[in-house]
């Protein structure tokens, strides 16, 4: 939610091949493990010419060579018979590398070929062929490939036929949902509407989207080939006319390196295996984090310190309500954390005050910088988040630069939150009542369980939900109903402040409005003040006191909800309203504001606004805007108020 | 859905994987070559009496299943055949009464080699399960909590190595060195301790477990610990933990009342999983360590080609892990209140 606002994306690539190899070369893991798989490839391929002996001969071999430890002339000693373990290391390599390859061929072949064509066609084709890899994967597929091995013959293509056809199950599972995710984009259902045939669909749209997971998956499914194999040698089931790892372990410890002390003959081959495996297990996990990149940034990371960067100007404000002030913030600036690029300036300069029982809106498109002033309110902003300047006094306490523990009791007990999208917002595996509870135990003197129950039963009643549904999971509830319980739960501790983030998005229009009259009814009868963020400026204007603009980060005005709506001095406040249809004049025309809100890490040089603006002049596009203030605290930020 | 319908549905399916590998084994044995009921016939050692209680036994002058005389030549037959009088079903009739065969090896009936060997798989297999949970689980925790230092990064390499390590080399590893540390160098128990006092005896297989739990450990640690790191890290971002931290909860509350149970979720079908390939470690394990379980029972087997061992443990392996499975799933229905609904 928070991140929603960023838009911190990266460029589009020139090509996706050269955006792909940028991103992957960054993945020190992932090259290192690229070239591990380069270096055994390369010995593999050039066996012949790297190891110093043949492995297969044994001219000139005496009963002296048995087990000698690495010496200039064995560098990893010699074996059982007398054998150079080099050598024997070096042609392993290359059986090992072609069981995995070819073993992983038909895996991914047989694999791919089913799930495409289960997640592709659907039906009854789908569920007997999941039906199907579901049985084959819960089967131990280990003593499966040992009969398979052990009742035929175990020569080379016999081992890989075997592992081949019986590790396909992981294959099938994955591309089938890749299949599944894919063939509902549009470009796919456009390529069905012009009359393209099946088989041309899957060989152009589908397999294209499915080959990235099937190559990452191959890698995984080449180790673990590679590891069957070993195993398979190891147990004494292997070619005896193929050297492979597993084979020389199996002799080495079938006939007693363990008890003469060779631990080269034991060692050398087990790190072949370890090397190829860690190798292609390194690639991998580097190819899927390209692929499937993740912000490995949580709630818990410890946040930023507030600093002060910028000394900002007297900070503007509004004084329009006669109740004491709750919550003075001023010249709030956060910036986001970019790496190696310079910080993205998400809120600069930002100050309101809130009074007793004042409902103040919060408007602007997305990524103005709403939810991060919010959230850097009460310092929940994600871990790349700072707050570089500027105050957040509630009662008087400074919230930018409080401990933990203040801020911590203050939490839900002085300020709480509605957050937009209650479906996250609520833990899915514990019940609604629960999680009310929870708040209610941590910040309120509690009696016993039945007062904390009856406390919980008369919230959800407040709010209109039947205590019958204390118990039931989110998932249980409708959306109008989650909306509610988590109004309940930010109402639980008898805040100070509500901040209600956009609580109505994606819910229907009916439902918008039961919650918003709810919303309404409850602050007037509670005393609540209310930051009410929205895109909605109707809605503002029904219930609201004061209307802060937000636009880039900055405030583009602010003032009493009257002004705003009537003497807007913002040209942006101004394009804002036009985009709203008017009650007192019914026949005037709505326009949409051309464009898009700056992106954060590309910011214009003067007024935020000024490439959107219809007034803009030289000025503007040079220059940040001062805040003016214009009297009974309209606040403007804008080039114009100077202009006679 | 309701709860009901879940666990019939899901108790429906294991027996009819149960059922697909009866078949599996059945016609496996026969159509590959070394049918283990027909070479026993074969061994020149048996005089004719014996071989004709097996012929009864094992059905072997009926055709293998209706329409088909015999798999390997392939040769049809008569399609009016009574079912219950063909190999296939009298094979189902012997397996309900315990009837497994007899290993070739031992002369001794595989269900009482089964039945002794599979508690000391259980024993190695249980300990080493829930010991590497345990350790993969905290790693992984402790891991995704200090997301992007170097403690996260060391683990995140240590958990990639560790399951690049083949089991059983790390066992031979861990064998040779525990040989020059004084650990057993395998089996179960001391030879000869078998009228020493109980607790004796519980420490002596203690301490032979010691070297086979720990590969163990070592070897699914590692899966653990980043699937655990990787799910802990999802939850960690969802709205959800915001929404307890905006609560005034602290750090460690909202790791153990709002991010563990949903982390866990994936380990738990992480485990069902891995009940198949826990099977391939203990194979191996067992086969280094000389453990006396299923796992070296098929290594035995396949060293002496002892098929009807082979044949038998390997039911018994599939059979074990379908039910585990159901298990997990079972398991999984209770963690997760969105499953019984769905």
């Amino acid at each position: 939610m928070a991140i929603q606002e960023l838009e911190l994306k990266p460029a589009v690539p020139a090509s996706p091949l050269s955006g792909f190899w940028n991103v992957f070369r960054k993945n020190r893991l992932a090259i290192a493990g690229l070239a591990m798989l380069v270096v055994i490839v390369i010995a593999a391929i050039f066996a012949d010419v790297i190891a110093p002996y043949d492995p297969r001969s044994y001219a000139g071999i005496g009963a002296g060579d048995i087990y000698q430890p690495p010496s200039a002339q064995h560098w990893f000693g010699t074996d059982d018979a007398g054998k150079d373990v080099f050598s024997g290391f070096i042609y392993g390599a290359r059986n090992s590398l072609i069981v995995g390859f070819f073993a992983a061929f038909i895996s991914i072949f047989i694999g791919g070929t089913f799930g495409i064509i289960a997640g592709f066609y659907g039906g009854r084709i789908e569920t007997f062929l999941m039906r199907f890899t579901d049985t084959m994967l819960v089967i131990p597929d280990l003593p499966l490939i040992v009969i398979f091995v052990a009742l035929t013959e175990p020569s080379l293509w016999n081992i890989i036929l075997v592992i081949g056809l019986l590790g396909w199950t992981t294959t099938a599972r994955i591309v089938r949902s890749q299949t599944l995710a894919v063939k509902s984009r549009k470009f796919v259902l456009r390529a069905r509407a012009i009359g393209a045939g099946n088989r041309h669909i899957i060989v152009h749209h589908i397999l294209p989207l499915v080959m990235p997971i099937l190559v990452v998956n191959a890698i995984l499914v080449i180790s673990l080939a590679i590891l069957s194999e070993s195993t398979l040698a190891f147990l004494g089931l292997s070619d005896p006319l193929a050297i492979s790892w597993g084979q020389m372990l199996n002799f080495a410890f079938g006939r007693g390196a363990m008890s003469v002390g060779a631990w080269w003959a034991l060692v050398a081959p087990g790190f072949g295996i370890v090397w190829v495996v860690l190798a292609l297990t390194l690639l991998g996990n580097g190819l899927e984090q390209v692929l499937n990149p993740r912000l490995e940034a949580h709630h818990l990371m410890p946040g930023q310190p507030t600093v002060q960067k910028e000394a900002g100007e007297v900070p503007a404000r509004g004084a329009f309500v006669k109740t004491p002030v709750i919550l003075d913030v001023q010249n709030l600036s956060v910036e986001y954390i970019n790496e190696g690029k310079p910080p993205a300036r998400a809120v600069q300069n930002v100050s309101f005050q809130l009074h007793e029982g004042e409902m103040m809106g919060l408007v602007g498109e997305s990524g103005c910088g709403k939810t991060t002033l919010m959230l850097a309110v009460n310092r929940l902003l994600p871990a790349a988040g700072q707050i570089v300047g500027g105050k957040a006094l509630f009662n008087g306490i400074d919230l930018t630069t409080a401990s933990d523990e203040e801020l911590a009791d203050l939490r839900w007990s002085g300020i709480s939150i509605i957050f937009q999208g209650a479906m996250n917002a609520l833990n899915p595996v514990r019940t609604v009542g629960d999680q009310i509870a929870e708040a209610i135990r941590k910040h309120m003197p509690i009696e016993n369980e039945a007062a904390l129950d009856s406390r919980v039963t008369e919230l959800l009643e407040l709010v209109g939900i039947s205590a019958e549904h204390k118990n039931h999971y989110p998932h249980q509830y409708s959306g109008g109903m989650r909306q509610r319980a988590m109004i309940a739960m930010a109402l639980s501790c008898s805040p100070q402040v509500v901040i209600a983030d956009e609580p109505t998005t994606a819910l229907d229009v009916m439902i918008q409005a039961q919650i918003l009259e709810l919303l309404d009814d409850l602050r007037r009868k509670l005393g609540l003040a209310v930051i009410f963020v929205t895109h909605d400026l109707g809605v503002v204007a029904e219930m609201c006191d004061t209307v802060l603009v937000m636009y880039g980060g900055m405030t583009a005005e602010y003032a009493d909800v009257d002004t705003i709506y009537n003497q807007p001095r913002h040209p942006y406040t101004q394009e804002l309203l036009k985009a709203f249809p008017d009650l007192s004049n019914p026949e005037k025309r709505l326009s949409s504001i051309p464009g898009y809100p700056p992106k954060l890490d590309a910011l214009p040089p003067g007024c935020r606004f000024a490439p959107r603006c219809p007034l803009a002049f030289d000025r503007c596009k040079t220059e940040l805007p001062r805040l003016h203030e214009l009297g009974s605290g309209h606040v403007v930020g804008c080039h114009l108020l100077e202009r006679p | 859905m309701n709860r009901y319908r879940y666990l019939l549905q899901k108790t429906g399916w294991a027996l009819l994987t149960i059922l697909f590998v009866l078949v599996l084994n059945f016609f496996l044995f026969r159509i590959l070559p070394g049918d283990p009921a027909r070479a026993l016939t074969r061994d020149p050692r048996m005089k004719a009496e014996a071989r004709e209680i097996l012929r009864v036994r094992f059905g072997l002058d009926k055709p293998v299943i209706n329409c088909f005389e015999t798999l390997t030549p392939l040769k049809l037959g008569d399609c009016r055949v009574n079912p219950l009088d063909t190999q296939f079903f009298i094979y189902i009739k012997n397996l309900l009464q315990g009837e497994l065969g007899i290993s070739y090896k031992t002369n001794r009936p595989v269900a009482d080699i089964l039945a002794e060997r599979l508690w000391n798989t259980v024993l190695l297999i249980g300990a080493g399960q829930i010991l590497s949970i345990v350790v993969g689980v905290a790693f992984g925790v402790f891991a995704a909590w200090k997301a992007r230092t170097a403690i996260d990064y060391g683990a995140l390499i240590t958990g990639l190595v560790a399951w690049s390590l083949p089991t059983f080399w790390l066992g031979i590893i861990l064998l040779f060195w525990g040989s020059t540390q004084g650990f057993p160098i395998g089996g179960k128990a001391t030879p000869g301790t078998g009228a020493y006092p109980l607790l004796y005896q519980i420490g002596d297989v203690a301490n032979h477990m010691i070297l086979p739990t720990l590969t163990y450990i070592i070897v699914y640690m590692g899966e653990y610990m980043l699937v655990m790191r990787s799910s802990l890290l999802d939850v960690l971002a969802e709205d959800y933990i915001l929404t307890a931290k905006a609560k005034g909860l602290s750090a460690f509350q909202i790791l153990k009342d709002h991010a563990m149970k949903n982390a866990m979720l994936p380990i738990v079908t992480l485990i069902a999983i891995n009940l198949g390939f826990t099977v391939a470690g203990a194979v191996q394990i067992e086969a280094v360590f000389s453990w006396p379980g299923l796992g070296g029972a098929i290594f035995e087997a396949v060293e002496s080609r002892d098929y009807p061992l082979l044949q038998g443990t390997f039911l018994l392996i599939a059979v074990s892990v379908i039910l585990a499975n159901l298990i997990a799933d079972l398991t999984y229905s209770y963690l997760d209140p969105r499953v019984q609904t769905e």
